[in-house]
């Protein structure tokens, strides 16, 4: 599927910062990459004993969150598509 | 144990805590804590900027949306800026322009909204951004609250 991006207000320019930048489609959900990754860059500053490493250390959290978000969206996936619909059915 | 035993005897650093609000980070810088003090600086502006980036300013509004403005104003006064920009230029109609919305009372009426106005995906993500940008500064600032200074001669921010 190509990523559509759709200015949400019908003008000619994008003003950045004060017009929202678009949406990406059915791709929102990549944004939570972005997000952990500032997350984790606060996080491991103020919480590790030492910044030693810094950068591998975000990387790992990054890493690790977003495989247990996209985990959840998994389960989620399979039990409100197939797990429910089979229970229906029996 | 004797670290964490020395960290509860440690003093609170009320003023770092306040500048730390004032701009992410600086409560650690002022400690001794350069680096760690811009890394989160860079995290806590990083993910307002980018808030403000996808969602534009009307994603902080300290009237419509006083909820998640009460936290997005941890971030400190860059938070309450997000919020002017919004009221004096988009809600006066300086850039964009205002168009009608349908009002919720029919007898009332038709309510002026900016045209940079969205319901979109992008302006709950950007408020979103805002919101856990706030978040993570009041960790940012607790943490500077309790963090031992560093000596002059020490330069050790590794700790």
């Amino acid at each position: 599927m190509i990523p559509t991006i759709v200015l949400s207000t019908p003008t000619l320019s994008w003003i950045p910062f004060l017009q929202p930048a678009g949406s990406l489609g059915n791709l929102w959900w990549l944004l939570m990459i972005p997000l952990i990754l500032g997350i984790s860059i606060a996080y491991r500053a103020t919480h590790d004993a030492s910044i030693e490493q810094f950068w591998q250390r975000v990387f790992l959290f990054v890493m690790k969150s977003t495989l247990a978000m996209g985990s959840l969206a998994l389960v989620m996936y399979l039990f409100v598509y197939w797990i429910i619909p089979n229970l229906q059915t029996t | 144990m004797t670290n964490d035993t020395n960290q509860l005897d440690e003093p609170l650093h009320w003023g770092a805590a306040f500048f730390g609000w004032i701009c992410p980070g600086l409560g650690q810088i002022m400690l001794g804590h350069r680096q760690r003090g811009f890394l989160a600086m860079t995290g806590v502006l990083g993910l307002f900027l980018c808030g403000i980036f996808i969602g534009g300013v009307d994603c902080v509004d300290r009237r419509e949306d006083p909820l998640w403005f009460y936290a997005q104003a941890g971030s400190g006064p860059v938070a309450f800026a997000a919020d002017w920009a919004n009221s004096a230029l988009l809600k006066t109609g300086k850039v964009g322009e205002l168009i009608e919305s349908p009002p919720s009372n029919p007898r009332a009426p038709a309510p002026l909204v900016s045209s940079f106005k969205t319901v979109t995906v992008a302006s709950e993500i950007g408020t979103l951004y805002c919101f856990i940008a706030g978040l993570m500064n009041v960790v940012v600032l607790l943490d500077a609250l309790k963090r031992r200074p560093i000596d002059k001669g020490n330069g050790g921010d590794a700790r």
